[in-house]
């Protein structure tokens, strides 16, 4: 996925790397270090629960195509090392192969397995989700 | 020399008086044009003013000719919307496209990522959200002086010009593939709304976070009229009302009204009726666009070096927002749409 945490965390070191302008100090430095923090605070989250979510996805996909498989061929995906970057790769592949299911599922109207892709996606949002607390109104 | 002195240079030569520009400071947000609040020193007349210049990489790639005419088409017509003053599209001394506009000082932006921020006075606040995009969607884009600029499309190809222009923007700039937001627009291609009722001024991202408000119930600004163009006036209230702009709200739309109550506010101010198969389309629309937005912020993240943490931000956390708000839309919403097919 992108920006990747990797790409995220350097941009916050990128984001203060060289001095501002005069104008750029107040309200706008305070509003960008804000942003800086929450990157900082949902990366810890992503760096957390990032893995596990990607891996349940890839499952999640390989399986469903393997329900479509009569739409198919769908070419096999294997994961290999359980790094975020790697698994995004495979992840990739495999998102490609599951637009391409949805969309002949859509042609044939068989509205059973399109209910299920649906509901997959909604399973995919969720394990992605990242959670920011409630700050308070300004 | 420094943007302020660049900015004294253009408004010295352009007002023909001598021109200091005094406290002048970057505002936060705004993200698809650097702003600045600044004091004109004209002659000896201050001026409280806005300057909205293009950036370099931004999280949406706009025309600054039809934001200001927008911006001139509703200024003293009964909406608080600030006076456009003077716009270079070439740069001029500033070296990038800028325009300059009248400041409203004495107001606050309630930023969606934050508690619902309107207090007890969320309903008035609602009542003139709502009240205001009626009146925008009311009136007759041909008469106003955006129409110099914008596109008039044909009422029954208003849905498509949108979804073409933003399903193009995921198609260019997607880094990752996004089954969600792909079968999305599968479904709004497959399932068209009606033609619009009426041709209108879409502001384009009429939303909580841009507009300002007094912290005592009345909305002083509706800014931000980057996206503006002429289309369906559903497409605005769709948009207002995406749950990413809610504070995960259920009871209120924007942290200030029921739904049922937002629609009817603006059905009264804009004489129109909100066909609910129709304005299902353009909810589902809503987070399509956004999610191409986003889909933009992360490319122009990386292209542009990773320096603007908000393109960043705007690329990871917002877009996964909007993937679950996709998400539970094609899940649920569906049966109201396709029955129109």
């Amino acid at each position: 996925m992108t920006p990747t945490v990797a790409e995220l965390l350097l941009g916050n070191f990128v984001a203060f790397s060289n001095p501002p302008p005069p104008e750029a100090m107040g309200d706008f430095m305070t509003s960008r270090i804000g942003i800086v923090g929450m990157i900082s605070m949902l990366a810890a989250q992503e760096a957390d629960r990032g893995a596990a979510a990607r891996i349940w996805e890839n499952g999640a996909i390989r399986a469903m195509l393997a329900r479509g498989g009569g739409y198919g061929p769908f070419a096999e995906v294997q994961d290999g090392e359980a790094t975020i970057e790697a698994l995004d790769a495979v992840n990739a592949d495999l998102r490609r192969a599951l637009i391409a299911l949805h969309e002949a599922v859509e042609a044939a109207k068989d509205d059973d397995l399109d209910r299920e892709i649906l509901d997959l996606y909604v399973k995919m949002a969720q394990a992605r989700r990242l959670d920011l607390p409630p700050f308070p109104a300004s | 020399m420094s943007l302020t002195e660049q900015l004294e240079a253009y408004l010295t030569r352009t007002t023909g008086l001598p021109t200091k520009v005094v406290a002048m400071a970057r505002i936060p947000g705004g993200a698809s044009r650097e702003t600045y609040r600044f004091d004109a020193d004209v002659g000896g007349t201050i001026k409280p003013l806005i300057l909205r210049r293009d950036p370099v990489g931004s999280l949406i790639d706009t025309d600054r000719r039809l934001e200001f005419l927008a911006f001139r088409s509703f200024h003293g017509r009964g909406l608080p919307v600030p006076e456009a003053i003077a716009l270079e599209e070439e740069g001029a001394e500033l070296e990038r496209p800028f325009f300059i506009m009248g400041r409203i000082d004495g107001g606050k932006a309630g930023s969606p990522f934050s508690a619902p921020p309107y207090g007890d006075h969320a309903r008035a606040i609602g009542e003139q959200f709502f009240g205001h995009l009626g009146a925008i969607a009311a009136a007759d884009p041909l008469t106003l002086p955006i129409s110099e600029a914008a596109e008039a499309p044909a009422l029954d190809a208003c849905w498509k010009r949108e979804l073409d222009y933003w399903s193009g923007v995921i198609e260019a700039d997607e880094l990752h593939p996004q089954p969600i937001v792909r079968a999305a627009i599968r479904r709004l291609r497959a399932n068209p709304p009606p033609p619009a009722q009426k041709l209108s001024v879409v502001h384009g991202d009429y939303r909580t976070g841009n507009f300002l408000h007094d912290g005592e119930g009345r909305v002083i600004a509706l800014l931000d009229w980057e996206m503006a163009h002429l289309g369906d006036p559903l497409e605005d209230l769709g948009w207002a009302m995406d749950p990413l702009w809610c504070y995960g709200e259920t009871e209120r739309v924007c942290g200030m009204v029921p739904r049922a109550q937002a629609i009817a506010l603006w059905e009264k101010a804009s004489g129109l009726k909100v066909d609910l198969k129709a304005f299902a389309w353009w909810e589902l629309f809503a987070s399509v666009k956004g999610q191409a937005i986003w889909t933009s912020s992360a490319k122009e993240f990386r292209d542009g070096g990773l320096k603007d943490p908000v393109l960043g931000f705007s690329g990871w956390y917002t877009a996964r927002r909007q993937d679950i708000i996709l998400a539970d839309r094609l899940s649920q919403g569906m049966a109201l749409l396709e029955a129109q097919a």
